[in-house]
C-alpha cells in the first residue's frame, strides 16, 4: 500500500540523510518532493532547492521526483512509499497530522499527496535530533551555479573562508558543484556539527563542453556578505580555456590507460 | 635477456660517429634500449642528417630516446621557441659568429621536433638527463661535491643520474649517507637522523665516447668508437 | 653581540613598528631585514621609508623583485586560481601605490648579504622564490648552506619561523668505474652547518597571528625565536580603508596568511 510521509525539521536538521536512510530499509519504490516551507518574520527560507533531490537521486537512482511526475505512477496497490520533506523552523502546534501547517495541506492537496504520517524533528523522538539550533533571525542566499565549473583548489579555500565565517555568520550551507574532472560534489555544512559533509556523486560529466546539470549553493546566516560572496565565486570559477585544457588532459590520461 | 641501456650525446650533427655507434651496439648481447642525452647539434657541421636518422631510423637501427640538451636550448632560444630569450650563454662564451653557424647547422624543418623533446627521462629510479635538473648546462664531474651530487638526485627524486655536459665518463657511488637535524620551532623542536640509500651519479661522456649500463646489475662499461676505420669516402670526393 | 633578523613585513606597518619597538627595548642595534618589504599590506610605501630611515641593510625578497620587474609572482607558487588572482590583485595595487623612489629603493637592494660566515637571503642562495623548509631533505638543506659559502645561513620567505641545525653527518665516494678503470673510495664527514629562518613580521604562517623574526647571539651561537604582538585592527582597518580584498584582513586576523603556500613549497622557479 501506498504511504505517504511529511517529515519537516529547521535547516540542517538531517532531514534528507533520514529520508536517504529510510529510503533504503524500504527496498521498494519511493518518490520524493521538497516543499520550501515559508519564511517568518526574521527567518527566510532559502528557494526551493533541488539539491537535495538530486542528491537523493545520485543514491537511489530509481527515486521518482514527484515535483515533475504526477501521482499516476503510483497506484494504491504499490508497496511504494512517498517522502515530502518540507523546510520549517517553527515547532507543529499539535501533535501528528493535526500539526501540519493549513498552508502546507492546500500545496500537498494540490500535489495529490496527502501524507499519512508527519514527523518533525525536535517534536517526534522518531527523528533522532542533534541540533537543538534557536533560530531567531536567519538570511538566506541561493546561487544557481548551472554550467559553473570550480577550480578544486579554489573551492576548498572558499569553502573553509565561508563556515568559518569570514563572508558573515553562516549557520548552513549545502551546495553541488561541479570540478574539471567531471565529478559533481555534494557539499553540506551545520554549524552544530564539526567538519563538512562531502560526498562524491555518482554522476560524471562527459569531458566535452559545461556540465548541464544542477548545481548550486545555498547558504543560510546572518549579516551574510552578499556581494562579497558572489565576487568571490567569481574568482574561484575556471573560464572555457582552463576547462578545455583539463578535459583535454582527462582525455589523454584516460588514452594512455586504455593502450 | 640482459637488459641495457646505451647513452650517447654530443654527437653535434656528426652522424658518422653516431652510426659507428649504431653499428656497435649491434654487436653487443643484450635487449638494449638506446638514449640520446642532447647535444644533437652542434656548429660545427651541418646537422640536418644526423637529425633526420634520429627521427626516421633506419631498419636495424635502435630507435633512439633522445632529449634536449644545451646546444638544443641555445638553437631553440635563438629561434624564439623560449619566449624573450635568446642563446646569450653561447653568444657569451663563443661569439656571435657561433650562434649563426648554430643556427645555419640546422634546419627550420627540425626546429619543432627539436622543441618537442622532454628535458629528461625518470626511467625505473633513474634519471636521464644533460646536465642536472638545476640547470641543463650544469656540469657534474669526478670532482663535483657529494652534497651537490646528492642534490642533484633529489630534485629528481631517483637514485641514479645519468648526465652527459661534462663530457666525462664516471661511476661514482654514494653510499652509507648520514645527517642529523634538529629543528626548533615556535611547536617545539625535534630530532632526526637522515640516511640515504645507495645512490649513483654516472657521467656517460659525449660524441665518440659513450655508456654501456646494465641495468640489473648496475655497471657501467664506458666504450668508445674512436679506433674504428674512418670510412673510405670514394668516387667524386 | 645580539642582532636582529627580521624577514616578510608585507607592508604591514604595525607589526614592524611593533616589532622594531622590541627590538630596541633589548638594546639591540643590528638589524637585518631579509625582504618583501611589501605585498598584500597597506602601507607599502610607509614601511620602506622606515627601512630606509632606519638603514637596515635588507634584501630584495620575491615580492620586491616582482613590483620591480614589473612581472608577477612565479604563477606556479600559488595552489590555486583563487591564490593567484588575489595575489595579482595585490601586486596591482601596490605597483600603482609606490612611489618611484621606493620602487628604486626596492631595485637597489642586493639578492643577498654576507657577513663573515654568515649569510642572509630572501627565500634560498639560488632564488628568492625557493622555500626553505624545516623538514626539507636534509642533504639537500645542508647543500643550500654550504655551497653558498656559509656556516649559518638566515632565510625568510616561509613565513615560518624555526631553527636548523645539520651535523653529525657523514658520506662514502666510491669511484666505480672510469675508462681506464680507475676506481677510489673515501669517506668524508659532511659539515655542521644552520639554517634559521626569521618567519614574518607582517604575514605569519605559523598558525598564530602575533609577529615573529629572530635574535642571533655570536658570542653565546644562541638564537631565540620571537613573537611579537601588534594592534591587528589597525593593519585590517587600512587593508579596509585602502581598497585591498577585505578578505586579507580577515584572514590577517585568524592568523592565516594573505593566499596560501603551494603544496610543494620545493617547486624552485624556472623563470
Amino acid at each position: 500500500m501506498r504511504q505517504v510521509w511529511l517529515i519537516s525539521g529547521p535547516p540542517g536538521c538531517g532531514k534528507t540523510n533520514w529520508i536517504l536512510s529510510e529510503i533504503k530499509k524500504h527496498g521498494g519504490s519511493c518518490g520524493y518532493i521538497r516543499l520550501s516551507g515559508f519564511s517568518e518574520k526574521s527567518l527566510e527560507q532559502a528557494n526551493s532547492s533541488e539539491i537535495d533531490f538530486v542528491f537523493l537521486k545520485d543514491q537511489i537512482p530509481q527515486l521518482i521526483d514527484l515535483s515533475k511526475s504526477s501521482d499516476h505512477l503510483f497506484s494504491d496497490q504499490d508497496n511504494s512509499l512517498i517522502f515530502i520533506e518540507l523546510s520549517q523552523f517553527y515547532l507543529p502546534n499539535q501533535s501528528g497530522l493535526a500539526g501540519i501547517d493549513p498552508r502546507i495541506i492546500s500545496q500537498l492537496e494540490n500535489l495529490k499527496l496527502l501524507p499519512d504520517q508527519y514527523l518533525h524533528f525536535g517534536r517526534d523522538t522518531e527523528l533522532s535530533i542533534k541540533d537543538t539550533l534557536d533560530f531567531t533571525k536567519i538570511e538566506s542566499l541561493s546561487l544557481n551555479l548551472q554550467e559553473n565549473v570550480w577550480d578544486p583548489p579554489s573551492l576548498n579555500t572558499f569553502w573553509f573562508e565561508l563556515v568559518n565565517g569570514a563572508y558573515g555568520d553562516v549557520y548552513r550551507a549545502k551546495a553541488l558543484l561541479n570540478i574539471p574532472d567531471g565529478r559533481s560534489m555534494y557539499f553540506n555544512w551545520i554549524v552544530s556539527q564539526p567538519g563538512s559533509q562531502f560526498l562524491q556523486l555518482n554522476d560524471i560529466a562527459p569531458p566535452k563542453g559545461r556540465p548541464q546539470r544542477i548545481s548550486q549553493l545555498v547558504i543560510q546566516g546572518r549579516n551574510l556578505e552578499f556581494t562579497r560572496i558572489k565576487s568571490t565565486i567569481n574568482l574561484c570559477l575556471i573560464n572555457d580555456s582552463v576547462l578545455e585544457m583539463h578535459q583535454a588532459s582527462l582525455s589523454n590520461q584516460q588514452l594512455a590507460a586504455t593502450h | 635477456m640482459i637488459e641495457r641501456w646505451a647513452l650517447i650525446s654530443g654527437l653535434k650533427g656528426d652522424l658518422e660517429t653516431y652510426e659507428r655507434i649504431q653499428k656497435d651496439l649491434k654487436k653487443i648481447r643484450g635487449d638494449i634500449t638506446l638514449f640520446v642525452l642532447g647535444d644533437m647539434v652542434g656548429a660545427e657541421r651541418n646537422c640536418n642528417s644526423l637529425i633526420d636518422r634520429l627521427i626516421n631510423p633506419h631498419p636495424g637501427d635502435l630507435k633512439p630516446h633522445c632529449i634536449y640538451g644545451w646546444w638544443e636550448d641555445q638553437l631553440l632560444a635563438e629561434r624564439g621557441f623560449r619566449g624573450e630569450q635568446k642563446a646569450d650563454a653561447l653568444r657569451l662564451n663563443k661569439g656571435e659568429g657561433i650562434v649563426k653557424a648554430l643556427v645555419n647547422a640546422v634546419d627550420p624543418y627540425y626546429l619543432n621536433w627539436l622543441a618537442s623533446l622532454e628535458f629528461g627521462f625518470v626511467e625505473l629510479d633513474c634519471g636521464l638527463i644533460h646536465g642536472s635538473s638545476k640547470d641543463i648546462g650544469d656540469k657534474i664531474t669526478i670532482d663535483t661535491p657529494p652534497l651537490i651530487l646528492l642534490d642533484r638526485l633529489t630534485r629528481l627524486g631517483v637514485n641514479r643520474l645519468f648526465t652527459a655536459r661534462s663530457c666525462q665518463q664516471f661511476h661514482l657511488e654514494l653510499t652509507d649517507a648520514v645527517v642529523n637535524s634538529y629543528v626548533k620551532d615556535i611547536g617545539g623542536d625535534r630530532k632526526q637522523e637522515q640516511k640515504v640509500p645507495k645512490r649513483g651519479v654516472i657521467g656517460i661522456g659525449a660524441g665518440a665516447y659513450y655508456t654501456l649500463y646494465d641495468v640489473g646489475s648496475d655497471k657501467t662499461h664506458f666504450l668508445n668508437v674512436l679506433d674504428q676505420p674512418k670510412s673510405n669516402i670514394r668516387g667524386f670526393g | 653581540m645580539k642582532q636582529a633578523v627580521i624577514s616578510c613585513l608585507h607592508a604591514n606597518l604595525p607589526a614592524v613598528q611593533a616589532v622594531l619597538n622590541d627590538i630596541d627595548r633589548q638594546g639591540i642595534d643590528t638589524i637585518t631585514c631579509l625582504g618583501d618589504l611589501v605585498g598584500y599590506g597597506p602601507h607599502p610605501n610607509e614601511v620602506v621609508d622606515l627601512i630606509k630611515e632606519r638603514e637596515i641593510p635588507t634584501c630584495q625578497g620575491c615580492w620586491d623583485e616582482d613590483v620591480v620587474d614589473g612581472l608577477d609572482a612565479c604563477d606556479c607558487s600559488y595552489p590555486s586560481q583563487l591564490a593567484e588572482r588575489r595575489g595579482h590583485l595585490a601586486h596591482k595595487w601596490t605597483t600603482e601605490k609606490l612611489t618611484n623612489e621606493n620602487k628604486d629603493f626596492l631595485a637597489s637592494l642586493p639578492t643577498s648579504i654576507r657577513r663573515d660566515k654568515l649569510l642572509f637571503v630572501h627565500g634560498s642562495p639560488n632564488s628568492q622564490h625557493e622555500y626553505l623548509l624545516p623538514d626539507m631533505d636534509a642533504f639537500a638543506a645542508l647543500e643550500r648552506v654550504e655551497m653558498a659559502g656559509a656556516e649559518t645561513l638566515f632565510c625568510g620567505h616561509t613565513h615560518l619561523p624555526y631553527v636548523r641545525e645539520l651535523g653529525q653527518g657523514s658520506i662514502r665516494v666510491t669511484l666505480k668505474n672510469t675508462p681506464n678503470k680507475q676506481t677510489e673510495e673515501k669517506e668524508m664527514n659532511l659539515p655542521m652547518r644552520r639554517i634559521i629562518n626569521a618567519g614574518s613580521v607582517g604575514e605569519p604562517r605559523h598558525g598564530g597571528s602575533k609577529a615573529t623574526y629572530v635574535i642571533f647571539d655570536d658570542k653565546t651561537n644562541k638564537i631565540d625565536i620571537k613573537e611579537v604582538s601588534y594592534d591587528i585592527d589597525r593593519t585590517c582597518k587600512a587593508i579596509i580603508e585602502a581598497g585591498l580584498p577585505p578578505i586579507f584582513a580577515w584572514r590577517l586576523n585568524h592568523g592565516f596568511e594573505f593566499a596560501e603556500l603551494a603544496e610543494d613549497a620545493s617547486h624552485v622557479c624556472e623563470r
